[in-house]
């Protein structure tokens, strides 16, 4: 069986969902391949924009402030490439990336509200999120059952609540990490507790995942039962806010915090964990929600594998599942195949080569990757704001997002890419991944649709 | 006993450094081990674990014999650690085969007391059965057996034994100098890295067990000792890639192997000749491809495995120059500096245990005491009778697998753990799940064998060896350590930076495939989630992470 579409969107990743959601619900016939579980899946479901530059050790306060010094230092960045429009003018470059990467993220905000994950938090200001190390990372929007905001009240008494057999989560090593940075900058809480409960999802005492706890808070009694022994810890502390792992519920975590809150009396949220991720589930399946709402087609588990081109034009991506191979044709096609995690790059002892198209891949710098050694692009010091530089190789891509080849020009008028396969950046220092993702998500679309719609793209 | 006043100072808790201690201890004497890092932290720690038969050392009778001998003791004192591996060298041409066939010989000697059938020649269809990943154009191939033993466990078990007949052990202890009088030795100075304080401790004798800082210490203490310092590389490999271990001629002629090992595959080695700082040491890419081409002639798939990372360390031979590396001798030598300080060179891990009995009878003879060595007699801890792993598994609710794993690093001692679960069903969560490591068994090793660090976890437990490299386990690992050792926030902190850091200096090297998307996960936990790049707690780049 073979298919046809207008938009075919290689990777459901957080950029080829925003695009598909973006194609599909403006009336485009859009198909949407999903190989496997998409790296998204595995973040902590933090939109970050811009947390830092390369090399520096301050945060920016705000993602536009990031953007600016973005657009001013690093011209290699995939938010950079939004500038080099022709019809942008010299001096509205900076205007330009500041301006499509709010409405990118505007456009998520708004989309999100009424799904299981929504969003809060603004592009005008960056939001110190606290993770399950009792550190905290500088983000743009966190998912509504994280918000910590009332944290920052001078009288707060915060409260470190794990659970026995969950492993993911140690109240009591982050209440010291977290405790010890309060007093070293001097801000409330200036009170840290912890405590550890005890729950049996499907009667385990032990080996509990993110996952199964989250089904559990979904069904029954199960807050009722949390809410028993969480209030008397919470009372005992005094405590004026709660801090969980991120297990709060697949579908219901925002009405599972209201009513944990209720029967507590005190604020209730969850930190940035890591994978098997709850956040990044919820992210995934609310934009595959909004996706599917729109009329698009959701093809799990299909992983493109090989094309065929019609002169200047990508005409067919060539499909494969466990049991059948197909090929689809599409007027335009997005490549959104991710990183190594999401298996868009794939390196050897030889070099970093793209895997659907055969692309050209280039460093961080723009230098041909194709025949690097990994090795050579990582820095002795494992975790360093430095980055590891083989994290920024990638497609390096024209200023309608288009993946270039040797000479500069286009491998093909109608493939568009977007997210962490493109080259210049490094999402684990900068903190700015799910940003990314979104932004040039959001763009490819447009000018995708652009395309279709006959507009030259020159 | 005074805590400050010994009849030999051991310096170096490697394999041999802790048999000494044991032995010392044993025969009743007031010892005292320093390891200025952790039990097994170099040499022997990147070692293929081999309890060798001595076939490579045919030309030497003596060492044959005396490793035939070894292997006999280790299987009574350690059979809990110990693994039997079935080894083909596949011949691809008739060059192939050996000019002499005296080694056929020389190894099925003593193959009987050693519990393994002689050597014998296989058939292409023979070999092909046993090792379907064998090059299809084999002509023929040699079988025979070798004993392989986890060399961590043992370093550590010995040190262990030592603490049970008296010594006293002590990890980030680094000897900094000598008290002499009239240029006798009469006491050790050394530097707590834990906490921070130098301490000096009275002894008569000391040893220096140091491998590859021997000379360094002798010098120290005023004498000269000539070493040849060699580098060995192993490229590891995800799980076990072949059934039995394959050894083959390599590129240069000299021969390499690749061992299943635990729930590895290890893939080595390469001898150089070196005069690198031993703390500084990392594989090269010259190694690593050396390694892949000189295997792939017999297993032509190799590169289709996942590489894990990559581990080098030194070999502290016997100073024989103007030869290659496989023609020096590996037998060892003690050198009496006559000063109160006794040193080896040489030696092989199958030796530790012949050593450590030598060097004592001469302390003993040096301190007029009158004892007999009993250390190939009495077992090592858990070597006390079989285990019963599916009655374990049934009775206490725990996987077979992540049992019979336990087994082979405690052997009897398992049960200490396992009840630990009964008062905390919830300790029975795994930690590591590459390897796999239950929570109780962490919690029992920082209770009863004094590690320090992730790194000195991960040498007692395999935590974070497998494929994931602690990309999983580090975060709960640390959490676990930081509860139980009750450590600051930024110490904690610190833990999970050092782990990193020590994986990251043995992946980074091979980094390729699979461990590119896995090094990407490791950095969005560590990096992108817990933002530990940005974090200010007081971490020291390591020797290996300095410079340009």
């Amino acid at each position: 069986m073979d298919l046809e579409c207008d938009v075919l969107v290689i990777g459901a990743g957080m950029a080829g969902l925003v695009a598909g959601t973006i194609s599909s619900n403006e009336g485009v016939s859009t198909i949407l391949l999903r190989k496997g579980q998409s790296a998204t899946a595995y973040s902590s479901g933090a939109i970050d924009v811009m947390g830092y530059l390369p090399d520096a050790s301050e945060p920016f306060s705000t993602p536009s402030e990031g953007l600016t010094a973005v657009a001013a230092m690093l011209p290699l960045h995939p938010y950079s490439i939004v500038g080099y429009s022709e019809s942008v003018q010299p001096d509205t470059v900076v205007d330009e990336i500041v301006g499509s990467a709010r409405a990118a993220i505007s456009w998520l905000k708004n989309s999100l509200r009424d799904t299981i994950a929504p969003l809060i938090g603004s592009f005008d200001s960056n939001i110190s999120a606290l993770t399950v190390f009792g550190t905290t990372k500088p983000t743009c929007l966190v998912q509504e059952t994280m918000n910590s905001e009332s944290l920052q009240d001078e009288d707060s008494t915060l409260l470190f609540a794990g659970f026995a057999g969950y492993p993911d989560f140690n109240p009591s090593a982050a209440a010291k990490v977290f405790l010890e940075d309060r007093i070293a900058i001097g801000l409330p809480p200036r009170k840290v507790g912890r405590c550890v409960l005890k729950l049996a999802p499907f009667g385990k005492l032990y080996n509990l995942s993110s996952i199964e706890i989250a089904r559990h808070l979904d069904h029954g009694n199960s807050i009722e039962e949390l809410a028993k022994q969480l209030k008397p810890q919470a009372d005992k502390l005094g405590a004026t806010h709660v801090a969980i792992p991120p297990i709060l519920g697949i579908r219901n975590a925002l009405e599972n915090k209201k009513l944990l809150e209720e029967l507590t009396g005190v604020e209730v949220f969850e930190l940035l964990g890591v994978p098997p991720s709850v956040p990044g589930l919820r992210l995934q399946m609310a934009l595959e929600g909004l996706f599917r709402k729109g009329g698009g087609r959701l093809l799990a588990g299909h992983e493109a594998i090989s094309y065929t081109k019609n002169g200047e034009l990508l005409d067919a991506v060539m499909v494969r599942t466990p049991r059948r191979r197909m090929k689809i044709k599409s007027k335009a096609t997005i490549l959104a195949t991710g990183k190594f995690i999401g298996g868009g790059l794939a390196g050897d002892e030889n070099g970093i080569r793209e895997t659907v198209f055969d692309l050209m891949t280039v460093t961080g710098t723009y230098h041909s990757a194709g025949d690097i050694t990994p090795s050579r692009f990582t820095n002795r010091v494992s975790i360093t704001p430095s980055s590891q530089p083989v994290y920024s190789c990638g497609l390096t891509v024209d200023p309608h997002f288009r993946p270039v080849q040797e000479d500069g020009v286009e491998w093909s008028s109608n493939l568009f890419a977007a997210g962490s396969i493109l080259a210049g950046y490094d999402y684990s220092s900068e903190k700015s991944g799910l940003g990314v993702a979104t932004t040039t998500g959001y763009i490819a679309i447009r000018k995708a649709m652009d395309f279709l719609k006959g507009v030259d793209l020159k | 006993m005074s805590d400050s006043e010994f009849d030999v100072v051991v310096i170096g808790g490697g394999s041999t450094g802790t048999a000494v201690a044991r032995d010392c201890a044993m025969r009743g004497l007031r010892t005292l081990l320093l390891e200025r890092d952790d039990i097994a932290s170099a040499t022997v720690g990147t070692c293929a674990g081999m309890i060798s038969s001595g076939l490579k050392y045919r030309n030497e009778p003596d060492i044959m014999e005396l490793c035939s001998e070894e292997v006999v003791h280790f299987n009574h004192i350690a059979r809990h650690i110990m693994m039997k591996i079935p080894i083909l060298a596949p011949l691809l041409d008739l060059s192939d085969a050996a000019s002499d066939s005296g080694y056929i010989d020389a190894y099925s000697e003593h193959a009987e007391e050693r519990e393994v059938p002689a050597m014998m020649f296989l058939t292409p269809e023979a070999t092909l059965e046993i090792e379907p990943m064998v090059h299809p154009d084999v002509i023929a191939s040699v079988y025979y057996e070798e004993f392989f033993i986890d060399p961590f466990r043992l370093s550590l078990l010995q040190a262990l034994d030592a603490i049970n007949h008296g010594a006293k052990v002590h990890t980030y202890c680094e000897v900094i100098g000598f008290e002499k009088t009239g240029g006798e030795i009469q006491g050790v100075v050394f530097y707590n890295r834990i906490t921070g304080t130098t301490e000096t401790v009275r002894t008569k004798l000391v040893v220096n067990a140091t491998g590859p800082w021997a000379h360094k210490l002798a010098r120290m203490n005023d004498s000269k000792l000539d070493l040849r310092l060699n580098k060995g590389t192993h490229v590891i490999l995800d799980r076990r890639v072949v059934n039995v271990g394959i050894t083959a001629r390599a590129l240069d002629g000299r021969w390499v192997y690749l061992f299943p090992h635990e729930n590895t595959t290890l893939l080595g080695t390469t001898a150089l000749d070196t005069w690198e700082d031993p703390d500084r040491l990392v594989a090269s890419f010259d190694e690593i491809e050396y390694l892949l081409q000189s295997i792939e002639a017999v297993i032509p798939s190799i590169r289709e495995s996942r590489i894990i990372r990559t581990m080098a360390g030194i070999r502290p031979l016997v100073p024989d120059w103007k030869v290659s590396e496989d023609k020096v001798t590996r037998g060892y030598q003690i050198v009496d500096h006559e000063n109160g300080m006794i040193s080896f060179t040489g030696g092989k891990l199958v030796m530790c245990r012949h050593m450590a009995q030598d060097v004592t009878d001469l302390v003993c003879k040096k301190l007029g005491v009158k004892a007999i060595c009993k250390t190939h007699e009495k077992p090592l801890p858990g070597n006390e009778d079989d285990v019963d792993v599916e009655s374990l598994s049934v009775e206490y609710g725990i996987s077979l697998h992540t049992l019979e794993r336990m087994r082979a690093r405690r052997g009897t001692d398992i049960v200490k753990i396992l009840e630990l679960t009964k008062e905390h069903p919830e300790w029975k969560t795994t930690i590591c799940t590459c390897e796999p490591v239950i929570e109780a068994e962490i919690r029992y090793a920082i209770r009863e064998e004094f590690p320090q660090t992730l790194n000195d976890l991960r040498r007692r437990l395999r935590l974070g060896t497998g494929p994931c490299q602690g990309t999983s386990c580090t975060y709960k690992a640390a959490a676990i350590l930081s509860e139980e050792l009750d450590l600051e926030g930024d110490d904690f902190l610190v833990d999970i930076l050092d782990f990193k850091a020590e994986r990251w200096k043995g992946i980074r090297p091979s980094m390729r495939g699979e461990q590119l998307a896995q090094e990407e996960l490791a950095q969005g936990i560590y990096t992108c989630v817990g933002n530990l790049d940005q974090s200010d707690v007081d971490y020291d780049l390591k020797p290996w992470e300095e410079g340009a």
